[in-house]
């Protein structure tokens, strides 16, 4: 299992409905995008850690091991922001006002990352999808997106014990090796994801399979009082922000 | 690489998003005939969508000691067809974003413009041409990978450059920026793409022929002639 699904299975808010999760978390997501960075995306930011760590209770630890990845390509992606190109200054120059500029867009990018990593981090994937058909995907759609979610667990796992098992038989010692065994991993994984759906398909037709898949969806009703809550910290973020702007360099 | 969440202005986000609906919805109608004609196709589909996820986990070694992972959508294209692949690259780059933290929502539809849409094509397209004039299949396999590769983090250059005009020499100047750092970086690793993807197709020609030819990659075998079998 991946890192912030399995997180998301053991969530405290496991069990709330997915529909206030999004609301949270997505909500968040826009106001981190829409509001202006300075000092919107800030507040956002703060409001979202104090949520993860708190009520929802993801554990520190993990949620930066998530986060680094994001905030590795917003470095990557702020550094252009801090220069200038065929300019009047000569062909590269450091651009004016690049620093304030590449800052914003870190922070931004931060606070929204952080607002749909509450999400993933308390609704695990198989709790939204067949939820989907009520929002109106059409039921193949969400039908594949539910086998894709299910075999990719087995073939990660296939694909990290063949990965063991060509180190073990030095098939990563040149760079000769490591063509081949990357080669040979993508093919047998190949292979195996449709030998699964062979296998799969098999099983369900023993079963009556007439093209759809159904599945359990543990009943919880959407909490008026959670959407409430959501509602009016949002609004006060965005009032915060309106307000703070205008005192803030 | 795909632009992280909350990495473009919100007016871009909503306009990349307008941009791809069409091939989705396109793909998606694609997707659902299939699925009510043959009901089974499910979980055939399933399979290669999460066999696209899972090859965006391979790490592959890049010339400048680096490693970076394909993207999956050259042998994806080849496969299972652009307008398959437009539905299947939306769902992994949906799961990439929830299960990995990699890419992000408001940026989705950018995302599966150029990773989804853009790259399937171009390298479908290369590989249908080079098919055309007679190249051998491998030949075709390494260019519509390369392409297809290419033509993504291309497009994720002009998306960022749109976004992102520079101060001094506009859109031009920043295409330039950002071209240096996520495109032309991207050759040998769209190389790189291109070589792996002929060692898992020649491996594929051996062991899964059945399904190559299924899929119509591999032409089926010429059925024998009335009088052979007559002769018989």
């Amino acid at each position: 299992m991946l890192p912030i699904d399995a997180a998301a299975h053991s969530s405290r808010w496991r069990r709330r409905h997915p529909v206030e999760k999004a609301a949270l978390g997505f909500g968040l997501t826009l106001c981190a995008v829409s509001l202006p960075p300075w000092p919107g995306a800030v507040l956002v930011a703060a409001a979202t850690l104090a949520v993860l760590l708190g009520p929802a209770g993801v554990p520190g630890r993990q949620l930066w091991r998530a986060f680094r990845i994001p905030l590795g390509f917003c470095v990557t992606g702020a550094v252009p922001l801090l220069f200038e190109v065929g300019g009047a200054r000569g062909p590269v120059a450091l651009a004016p006002g690049g620093p304030a500029h590449a800052g914003e867009l870190l922070l931004r990018t931060a606070s929204a990352s952080l607002g749909v990593l509450l999400f993933a981090f308390t609704t695990p994937v198989s709790d939204v999808l067949p939820r989907l058909v009520r929002a109106g995907v059409p039921a193949p759609v969400v039908d594949v997106a539910l086998v894709m979610y299910r075999i990719i667990f087995l073939l990660l796992d296939s694909l990290a014990k063949i990965r063991q098992a060509q180190a073990a038989r030095l098939g990563h010692t040149s760079r000769a090796a490591t063509w081949r065994s990357l080669a040979g991993l993508g093919a047998t994984t190949f292979v195996r994801a449709f030998d699964r759906a062979q296998r799969l398909q098999s099983g369900l037709a023993g079963r009556g399979y007439d093209g759809t898949l159904r599945v359990l969806v543990p009943s919880c009703a959407v909490s008026r009082r959670f959407l409430t809550a959501t509602g009016v910290l949002l609004a006060g973020l965005v009032a915060l922000t309106l307000v703070l702007e205008r005192f803030l360099p | 690489m795909h632009i992280a969440e909350g990495y473009l202005p919100p007016a871009h986000a909503a306009a990349w998003g307008v941009a791809a609906a069409p091939f989705v919805v396109h793909g998606v109608r694609a997707l659902t005939r299939e699925v009510r004609s043959n009901p089974e196709s499910t979980l055939l589909l399933g399979a290669s969508g999460a066999f696209t996820f899972v090859l965006s986990a391979l790490k592959l070694p890049s010339v400048t000691g680096s490693c970076s992972h394909p993207t999956g959508t050259g042998l994806g294209a080849i496969l299972f067809r652009p307008p398959i692949m437009a539905v299947l690259g939306t769902i992994t780059l949906l799961f990439q974003a929830l299960l990995l933290a990699h890419g992000g929502l408001t940026t989705l539809g950018a995302n599966a413009f150029s990773m989804a849409i853009v790259g399937p094509w171009a390298g479908y397209g290369t590989y249908r041409l080079l098919r055309r004039f007679g190249a051998p299949l491998m030949v075709a396999v390494f260019f519509g990978a390369f392409v297809a590769d290419l033509s993504t983090y291309c497009v994720t250059s002009v998306q960022l450059a749109l976004a992102f005009p520079d101060p001094g020499s506009g859109v031009p100047g920043a295409l330039a920026k950002f071209g240096g750092i996520f495109a032309v970086t991207q050759i040998p690793l769209a190389v790189s793409e291109g070589l792996l993807t002929v060692l898992v197709m020649r491996l594929l020609t051996q062991s899964s022929k059945g399904e190559l030819t299924r899929l119509g990659v591999l032409d089926r075998p010429r059925a024998e002639r009335p009088e052979e079998v007559a002769a018989r």
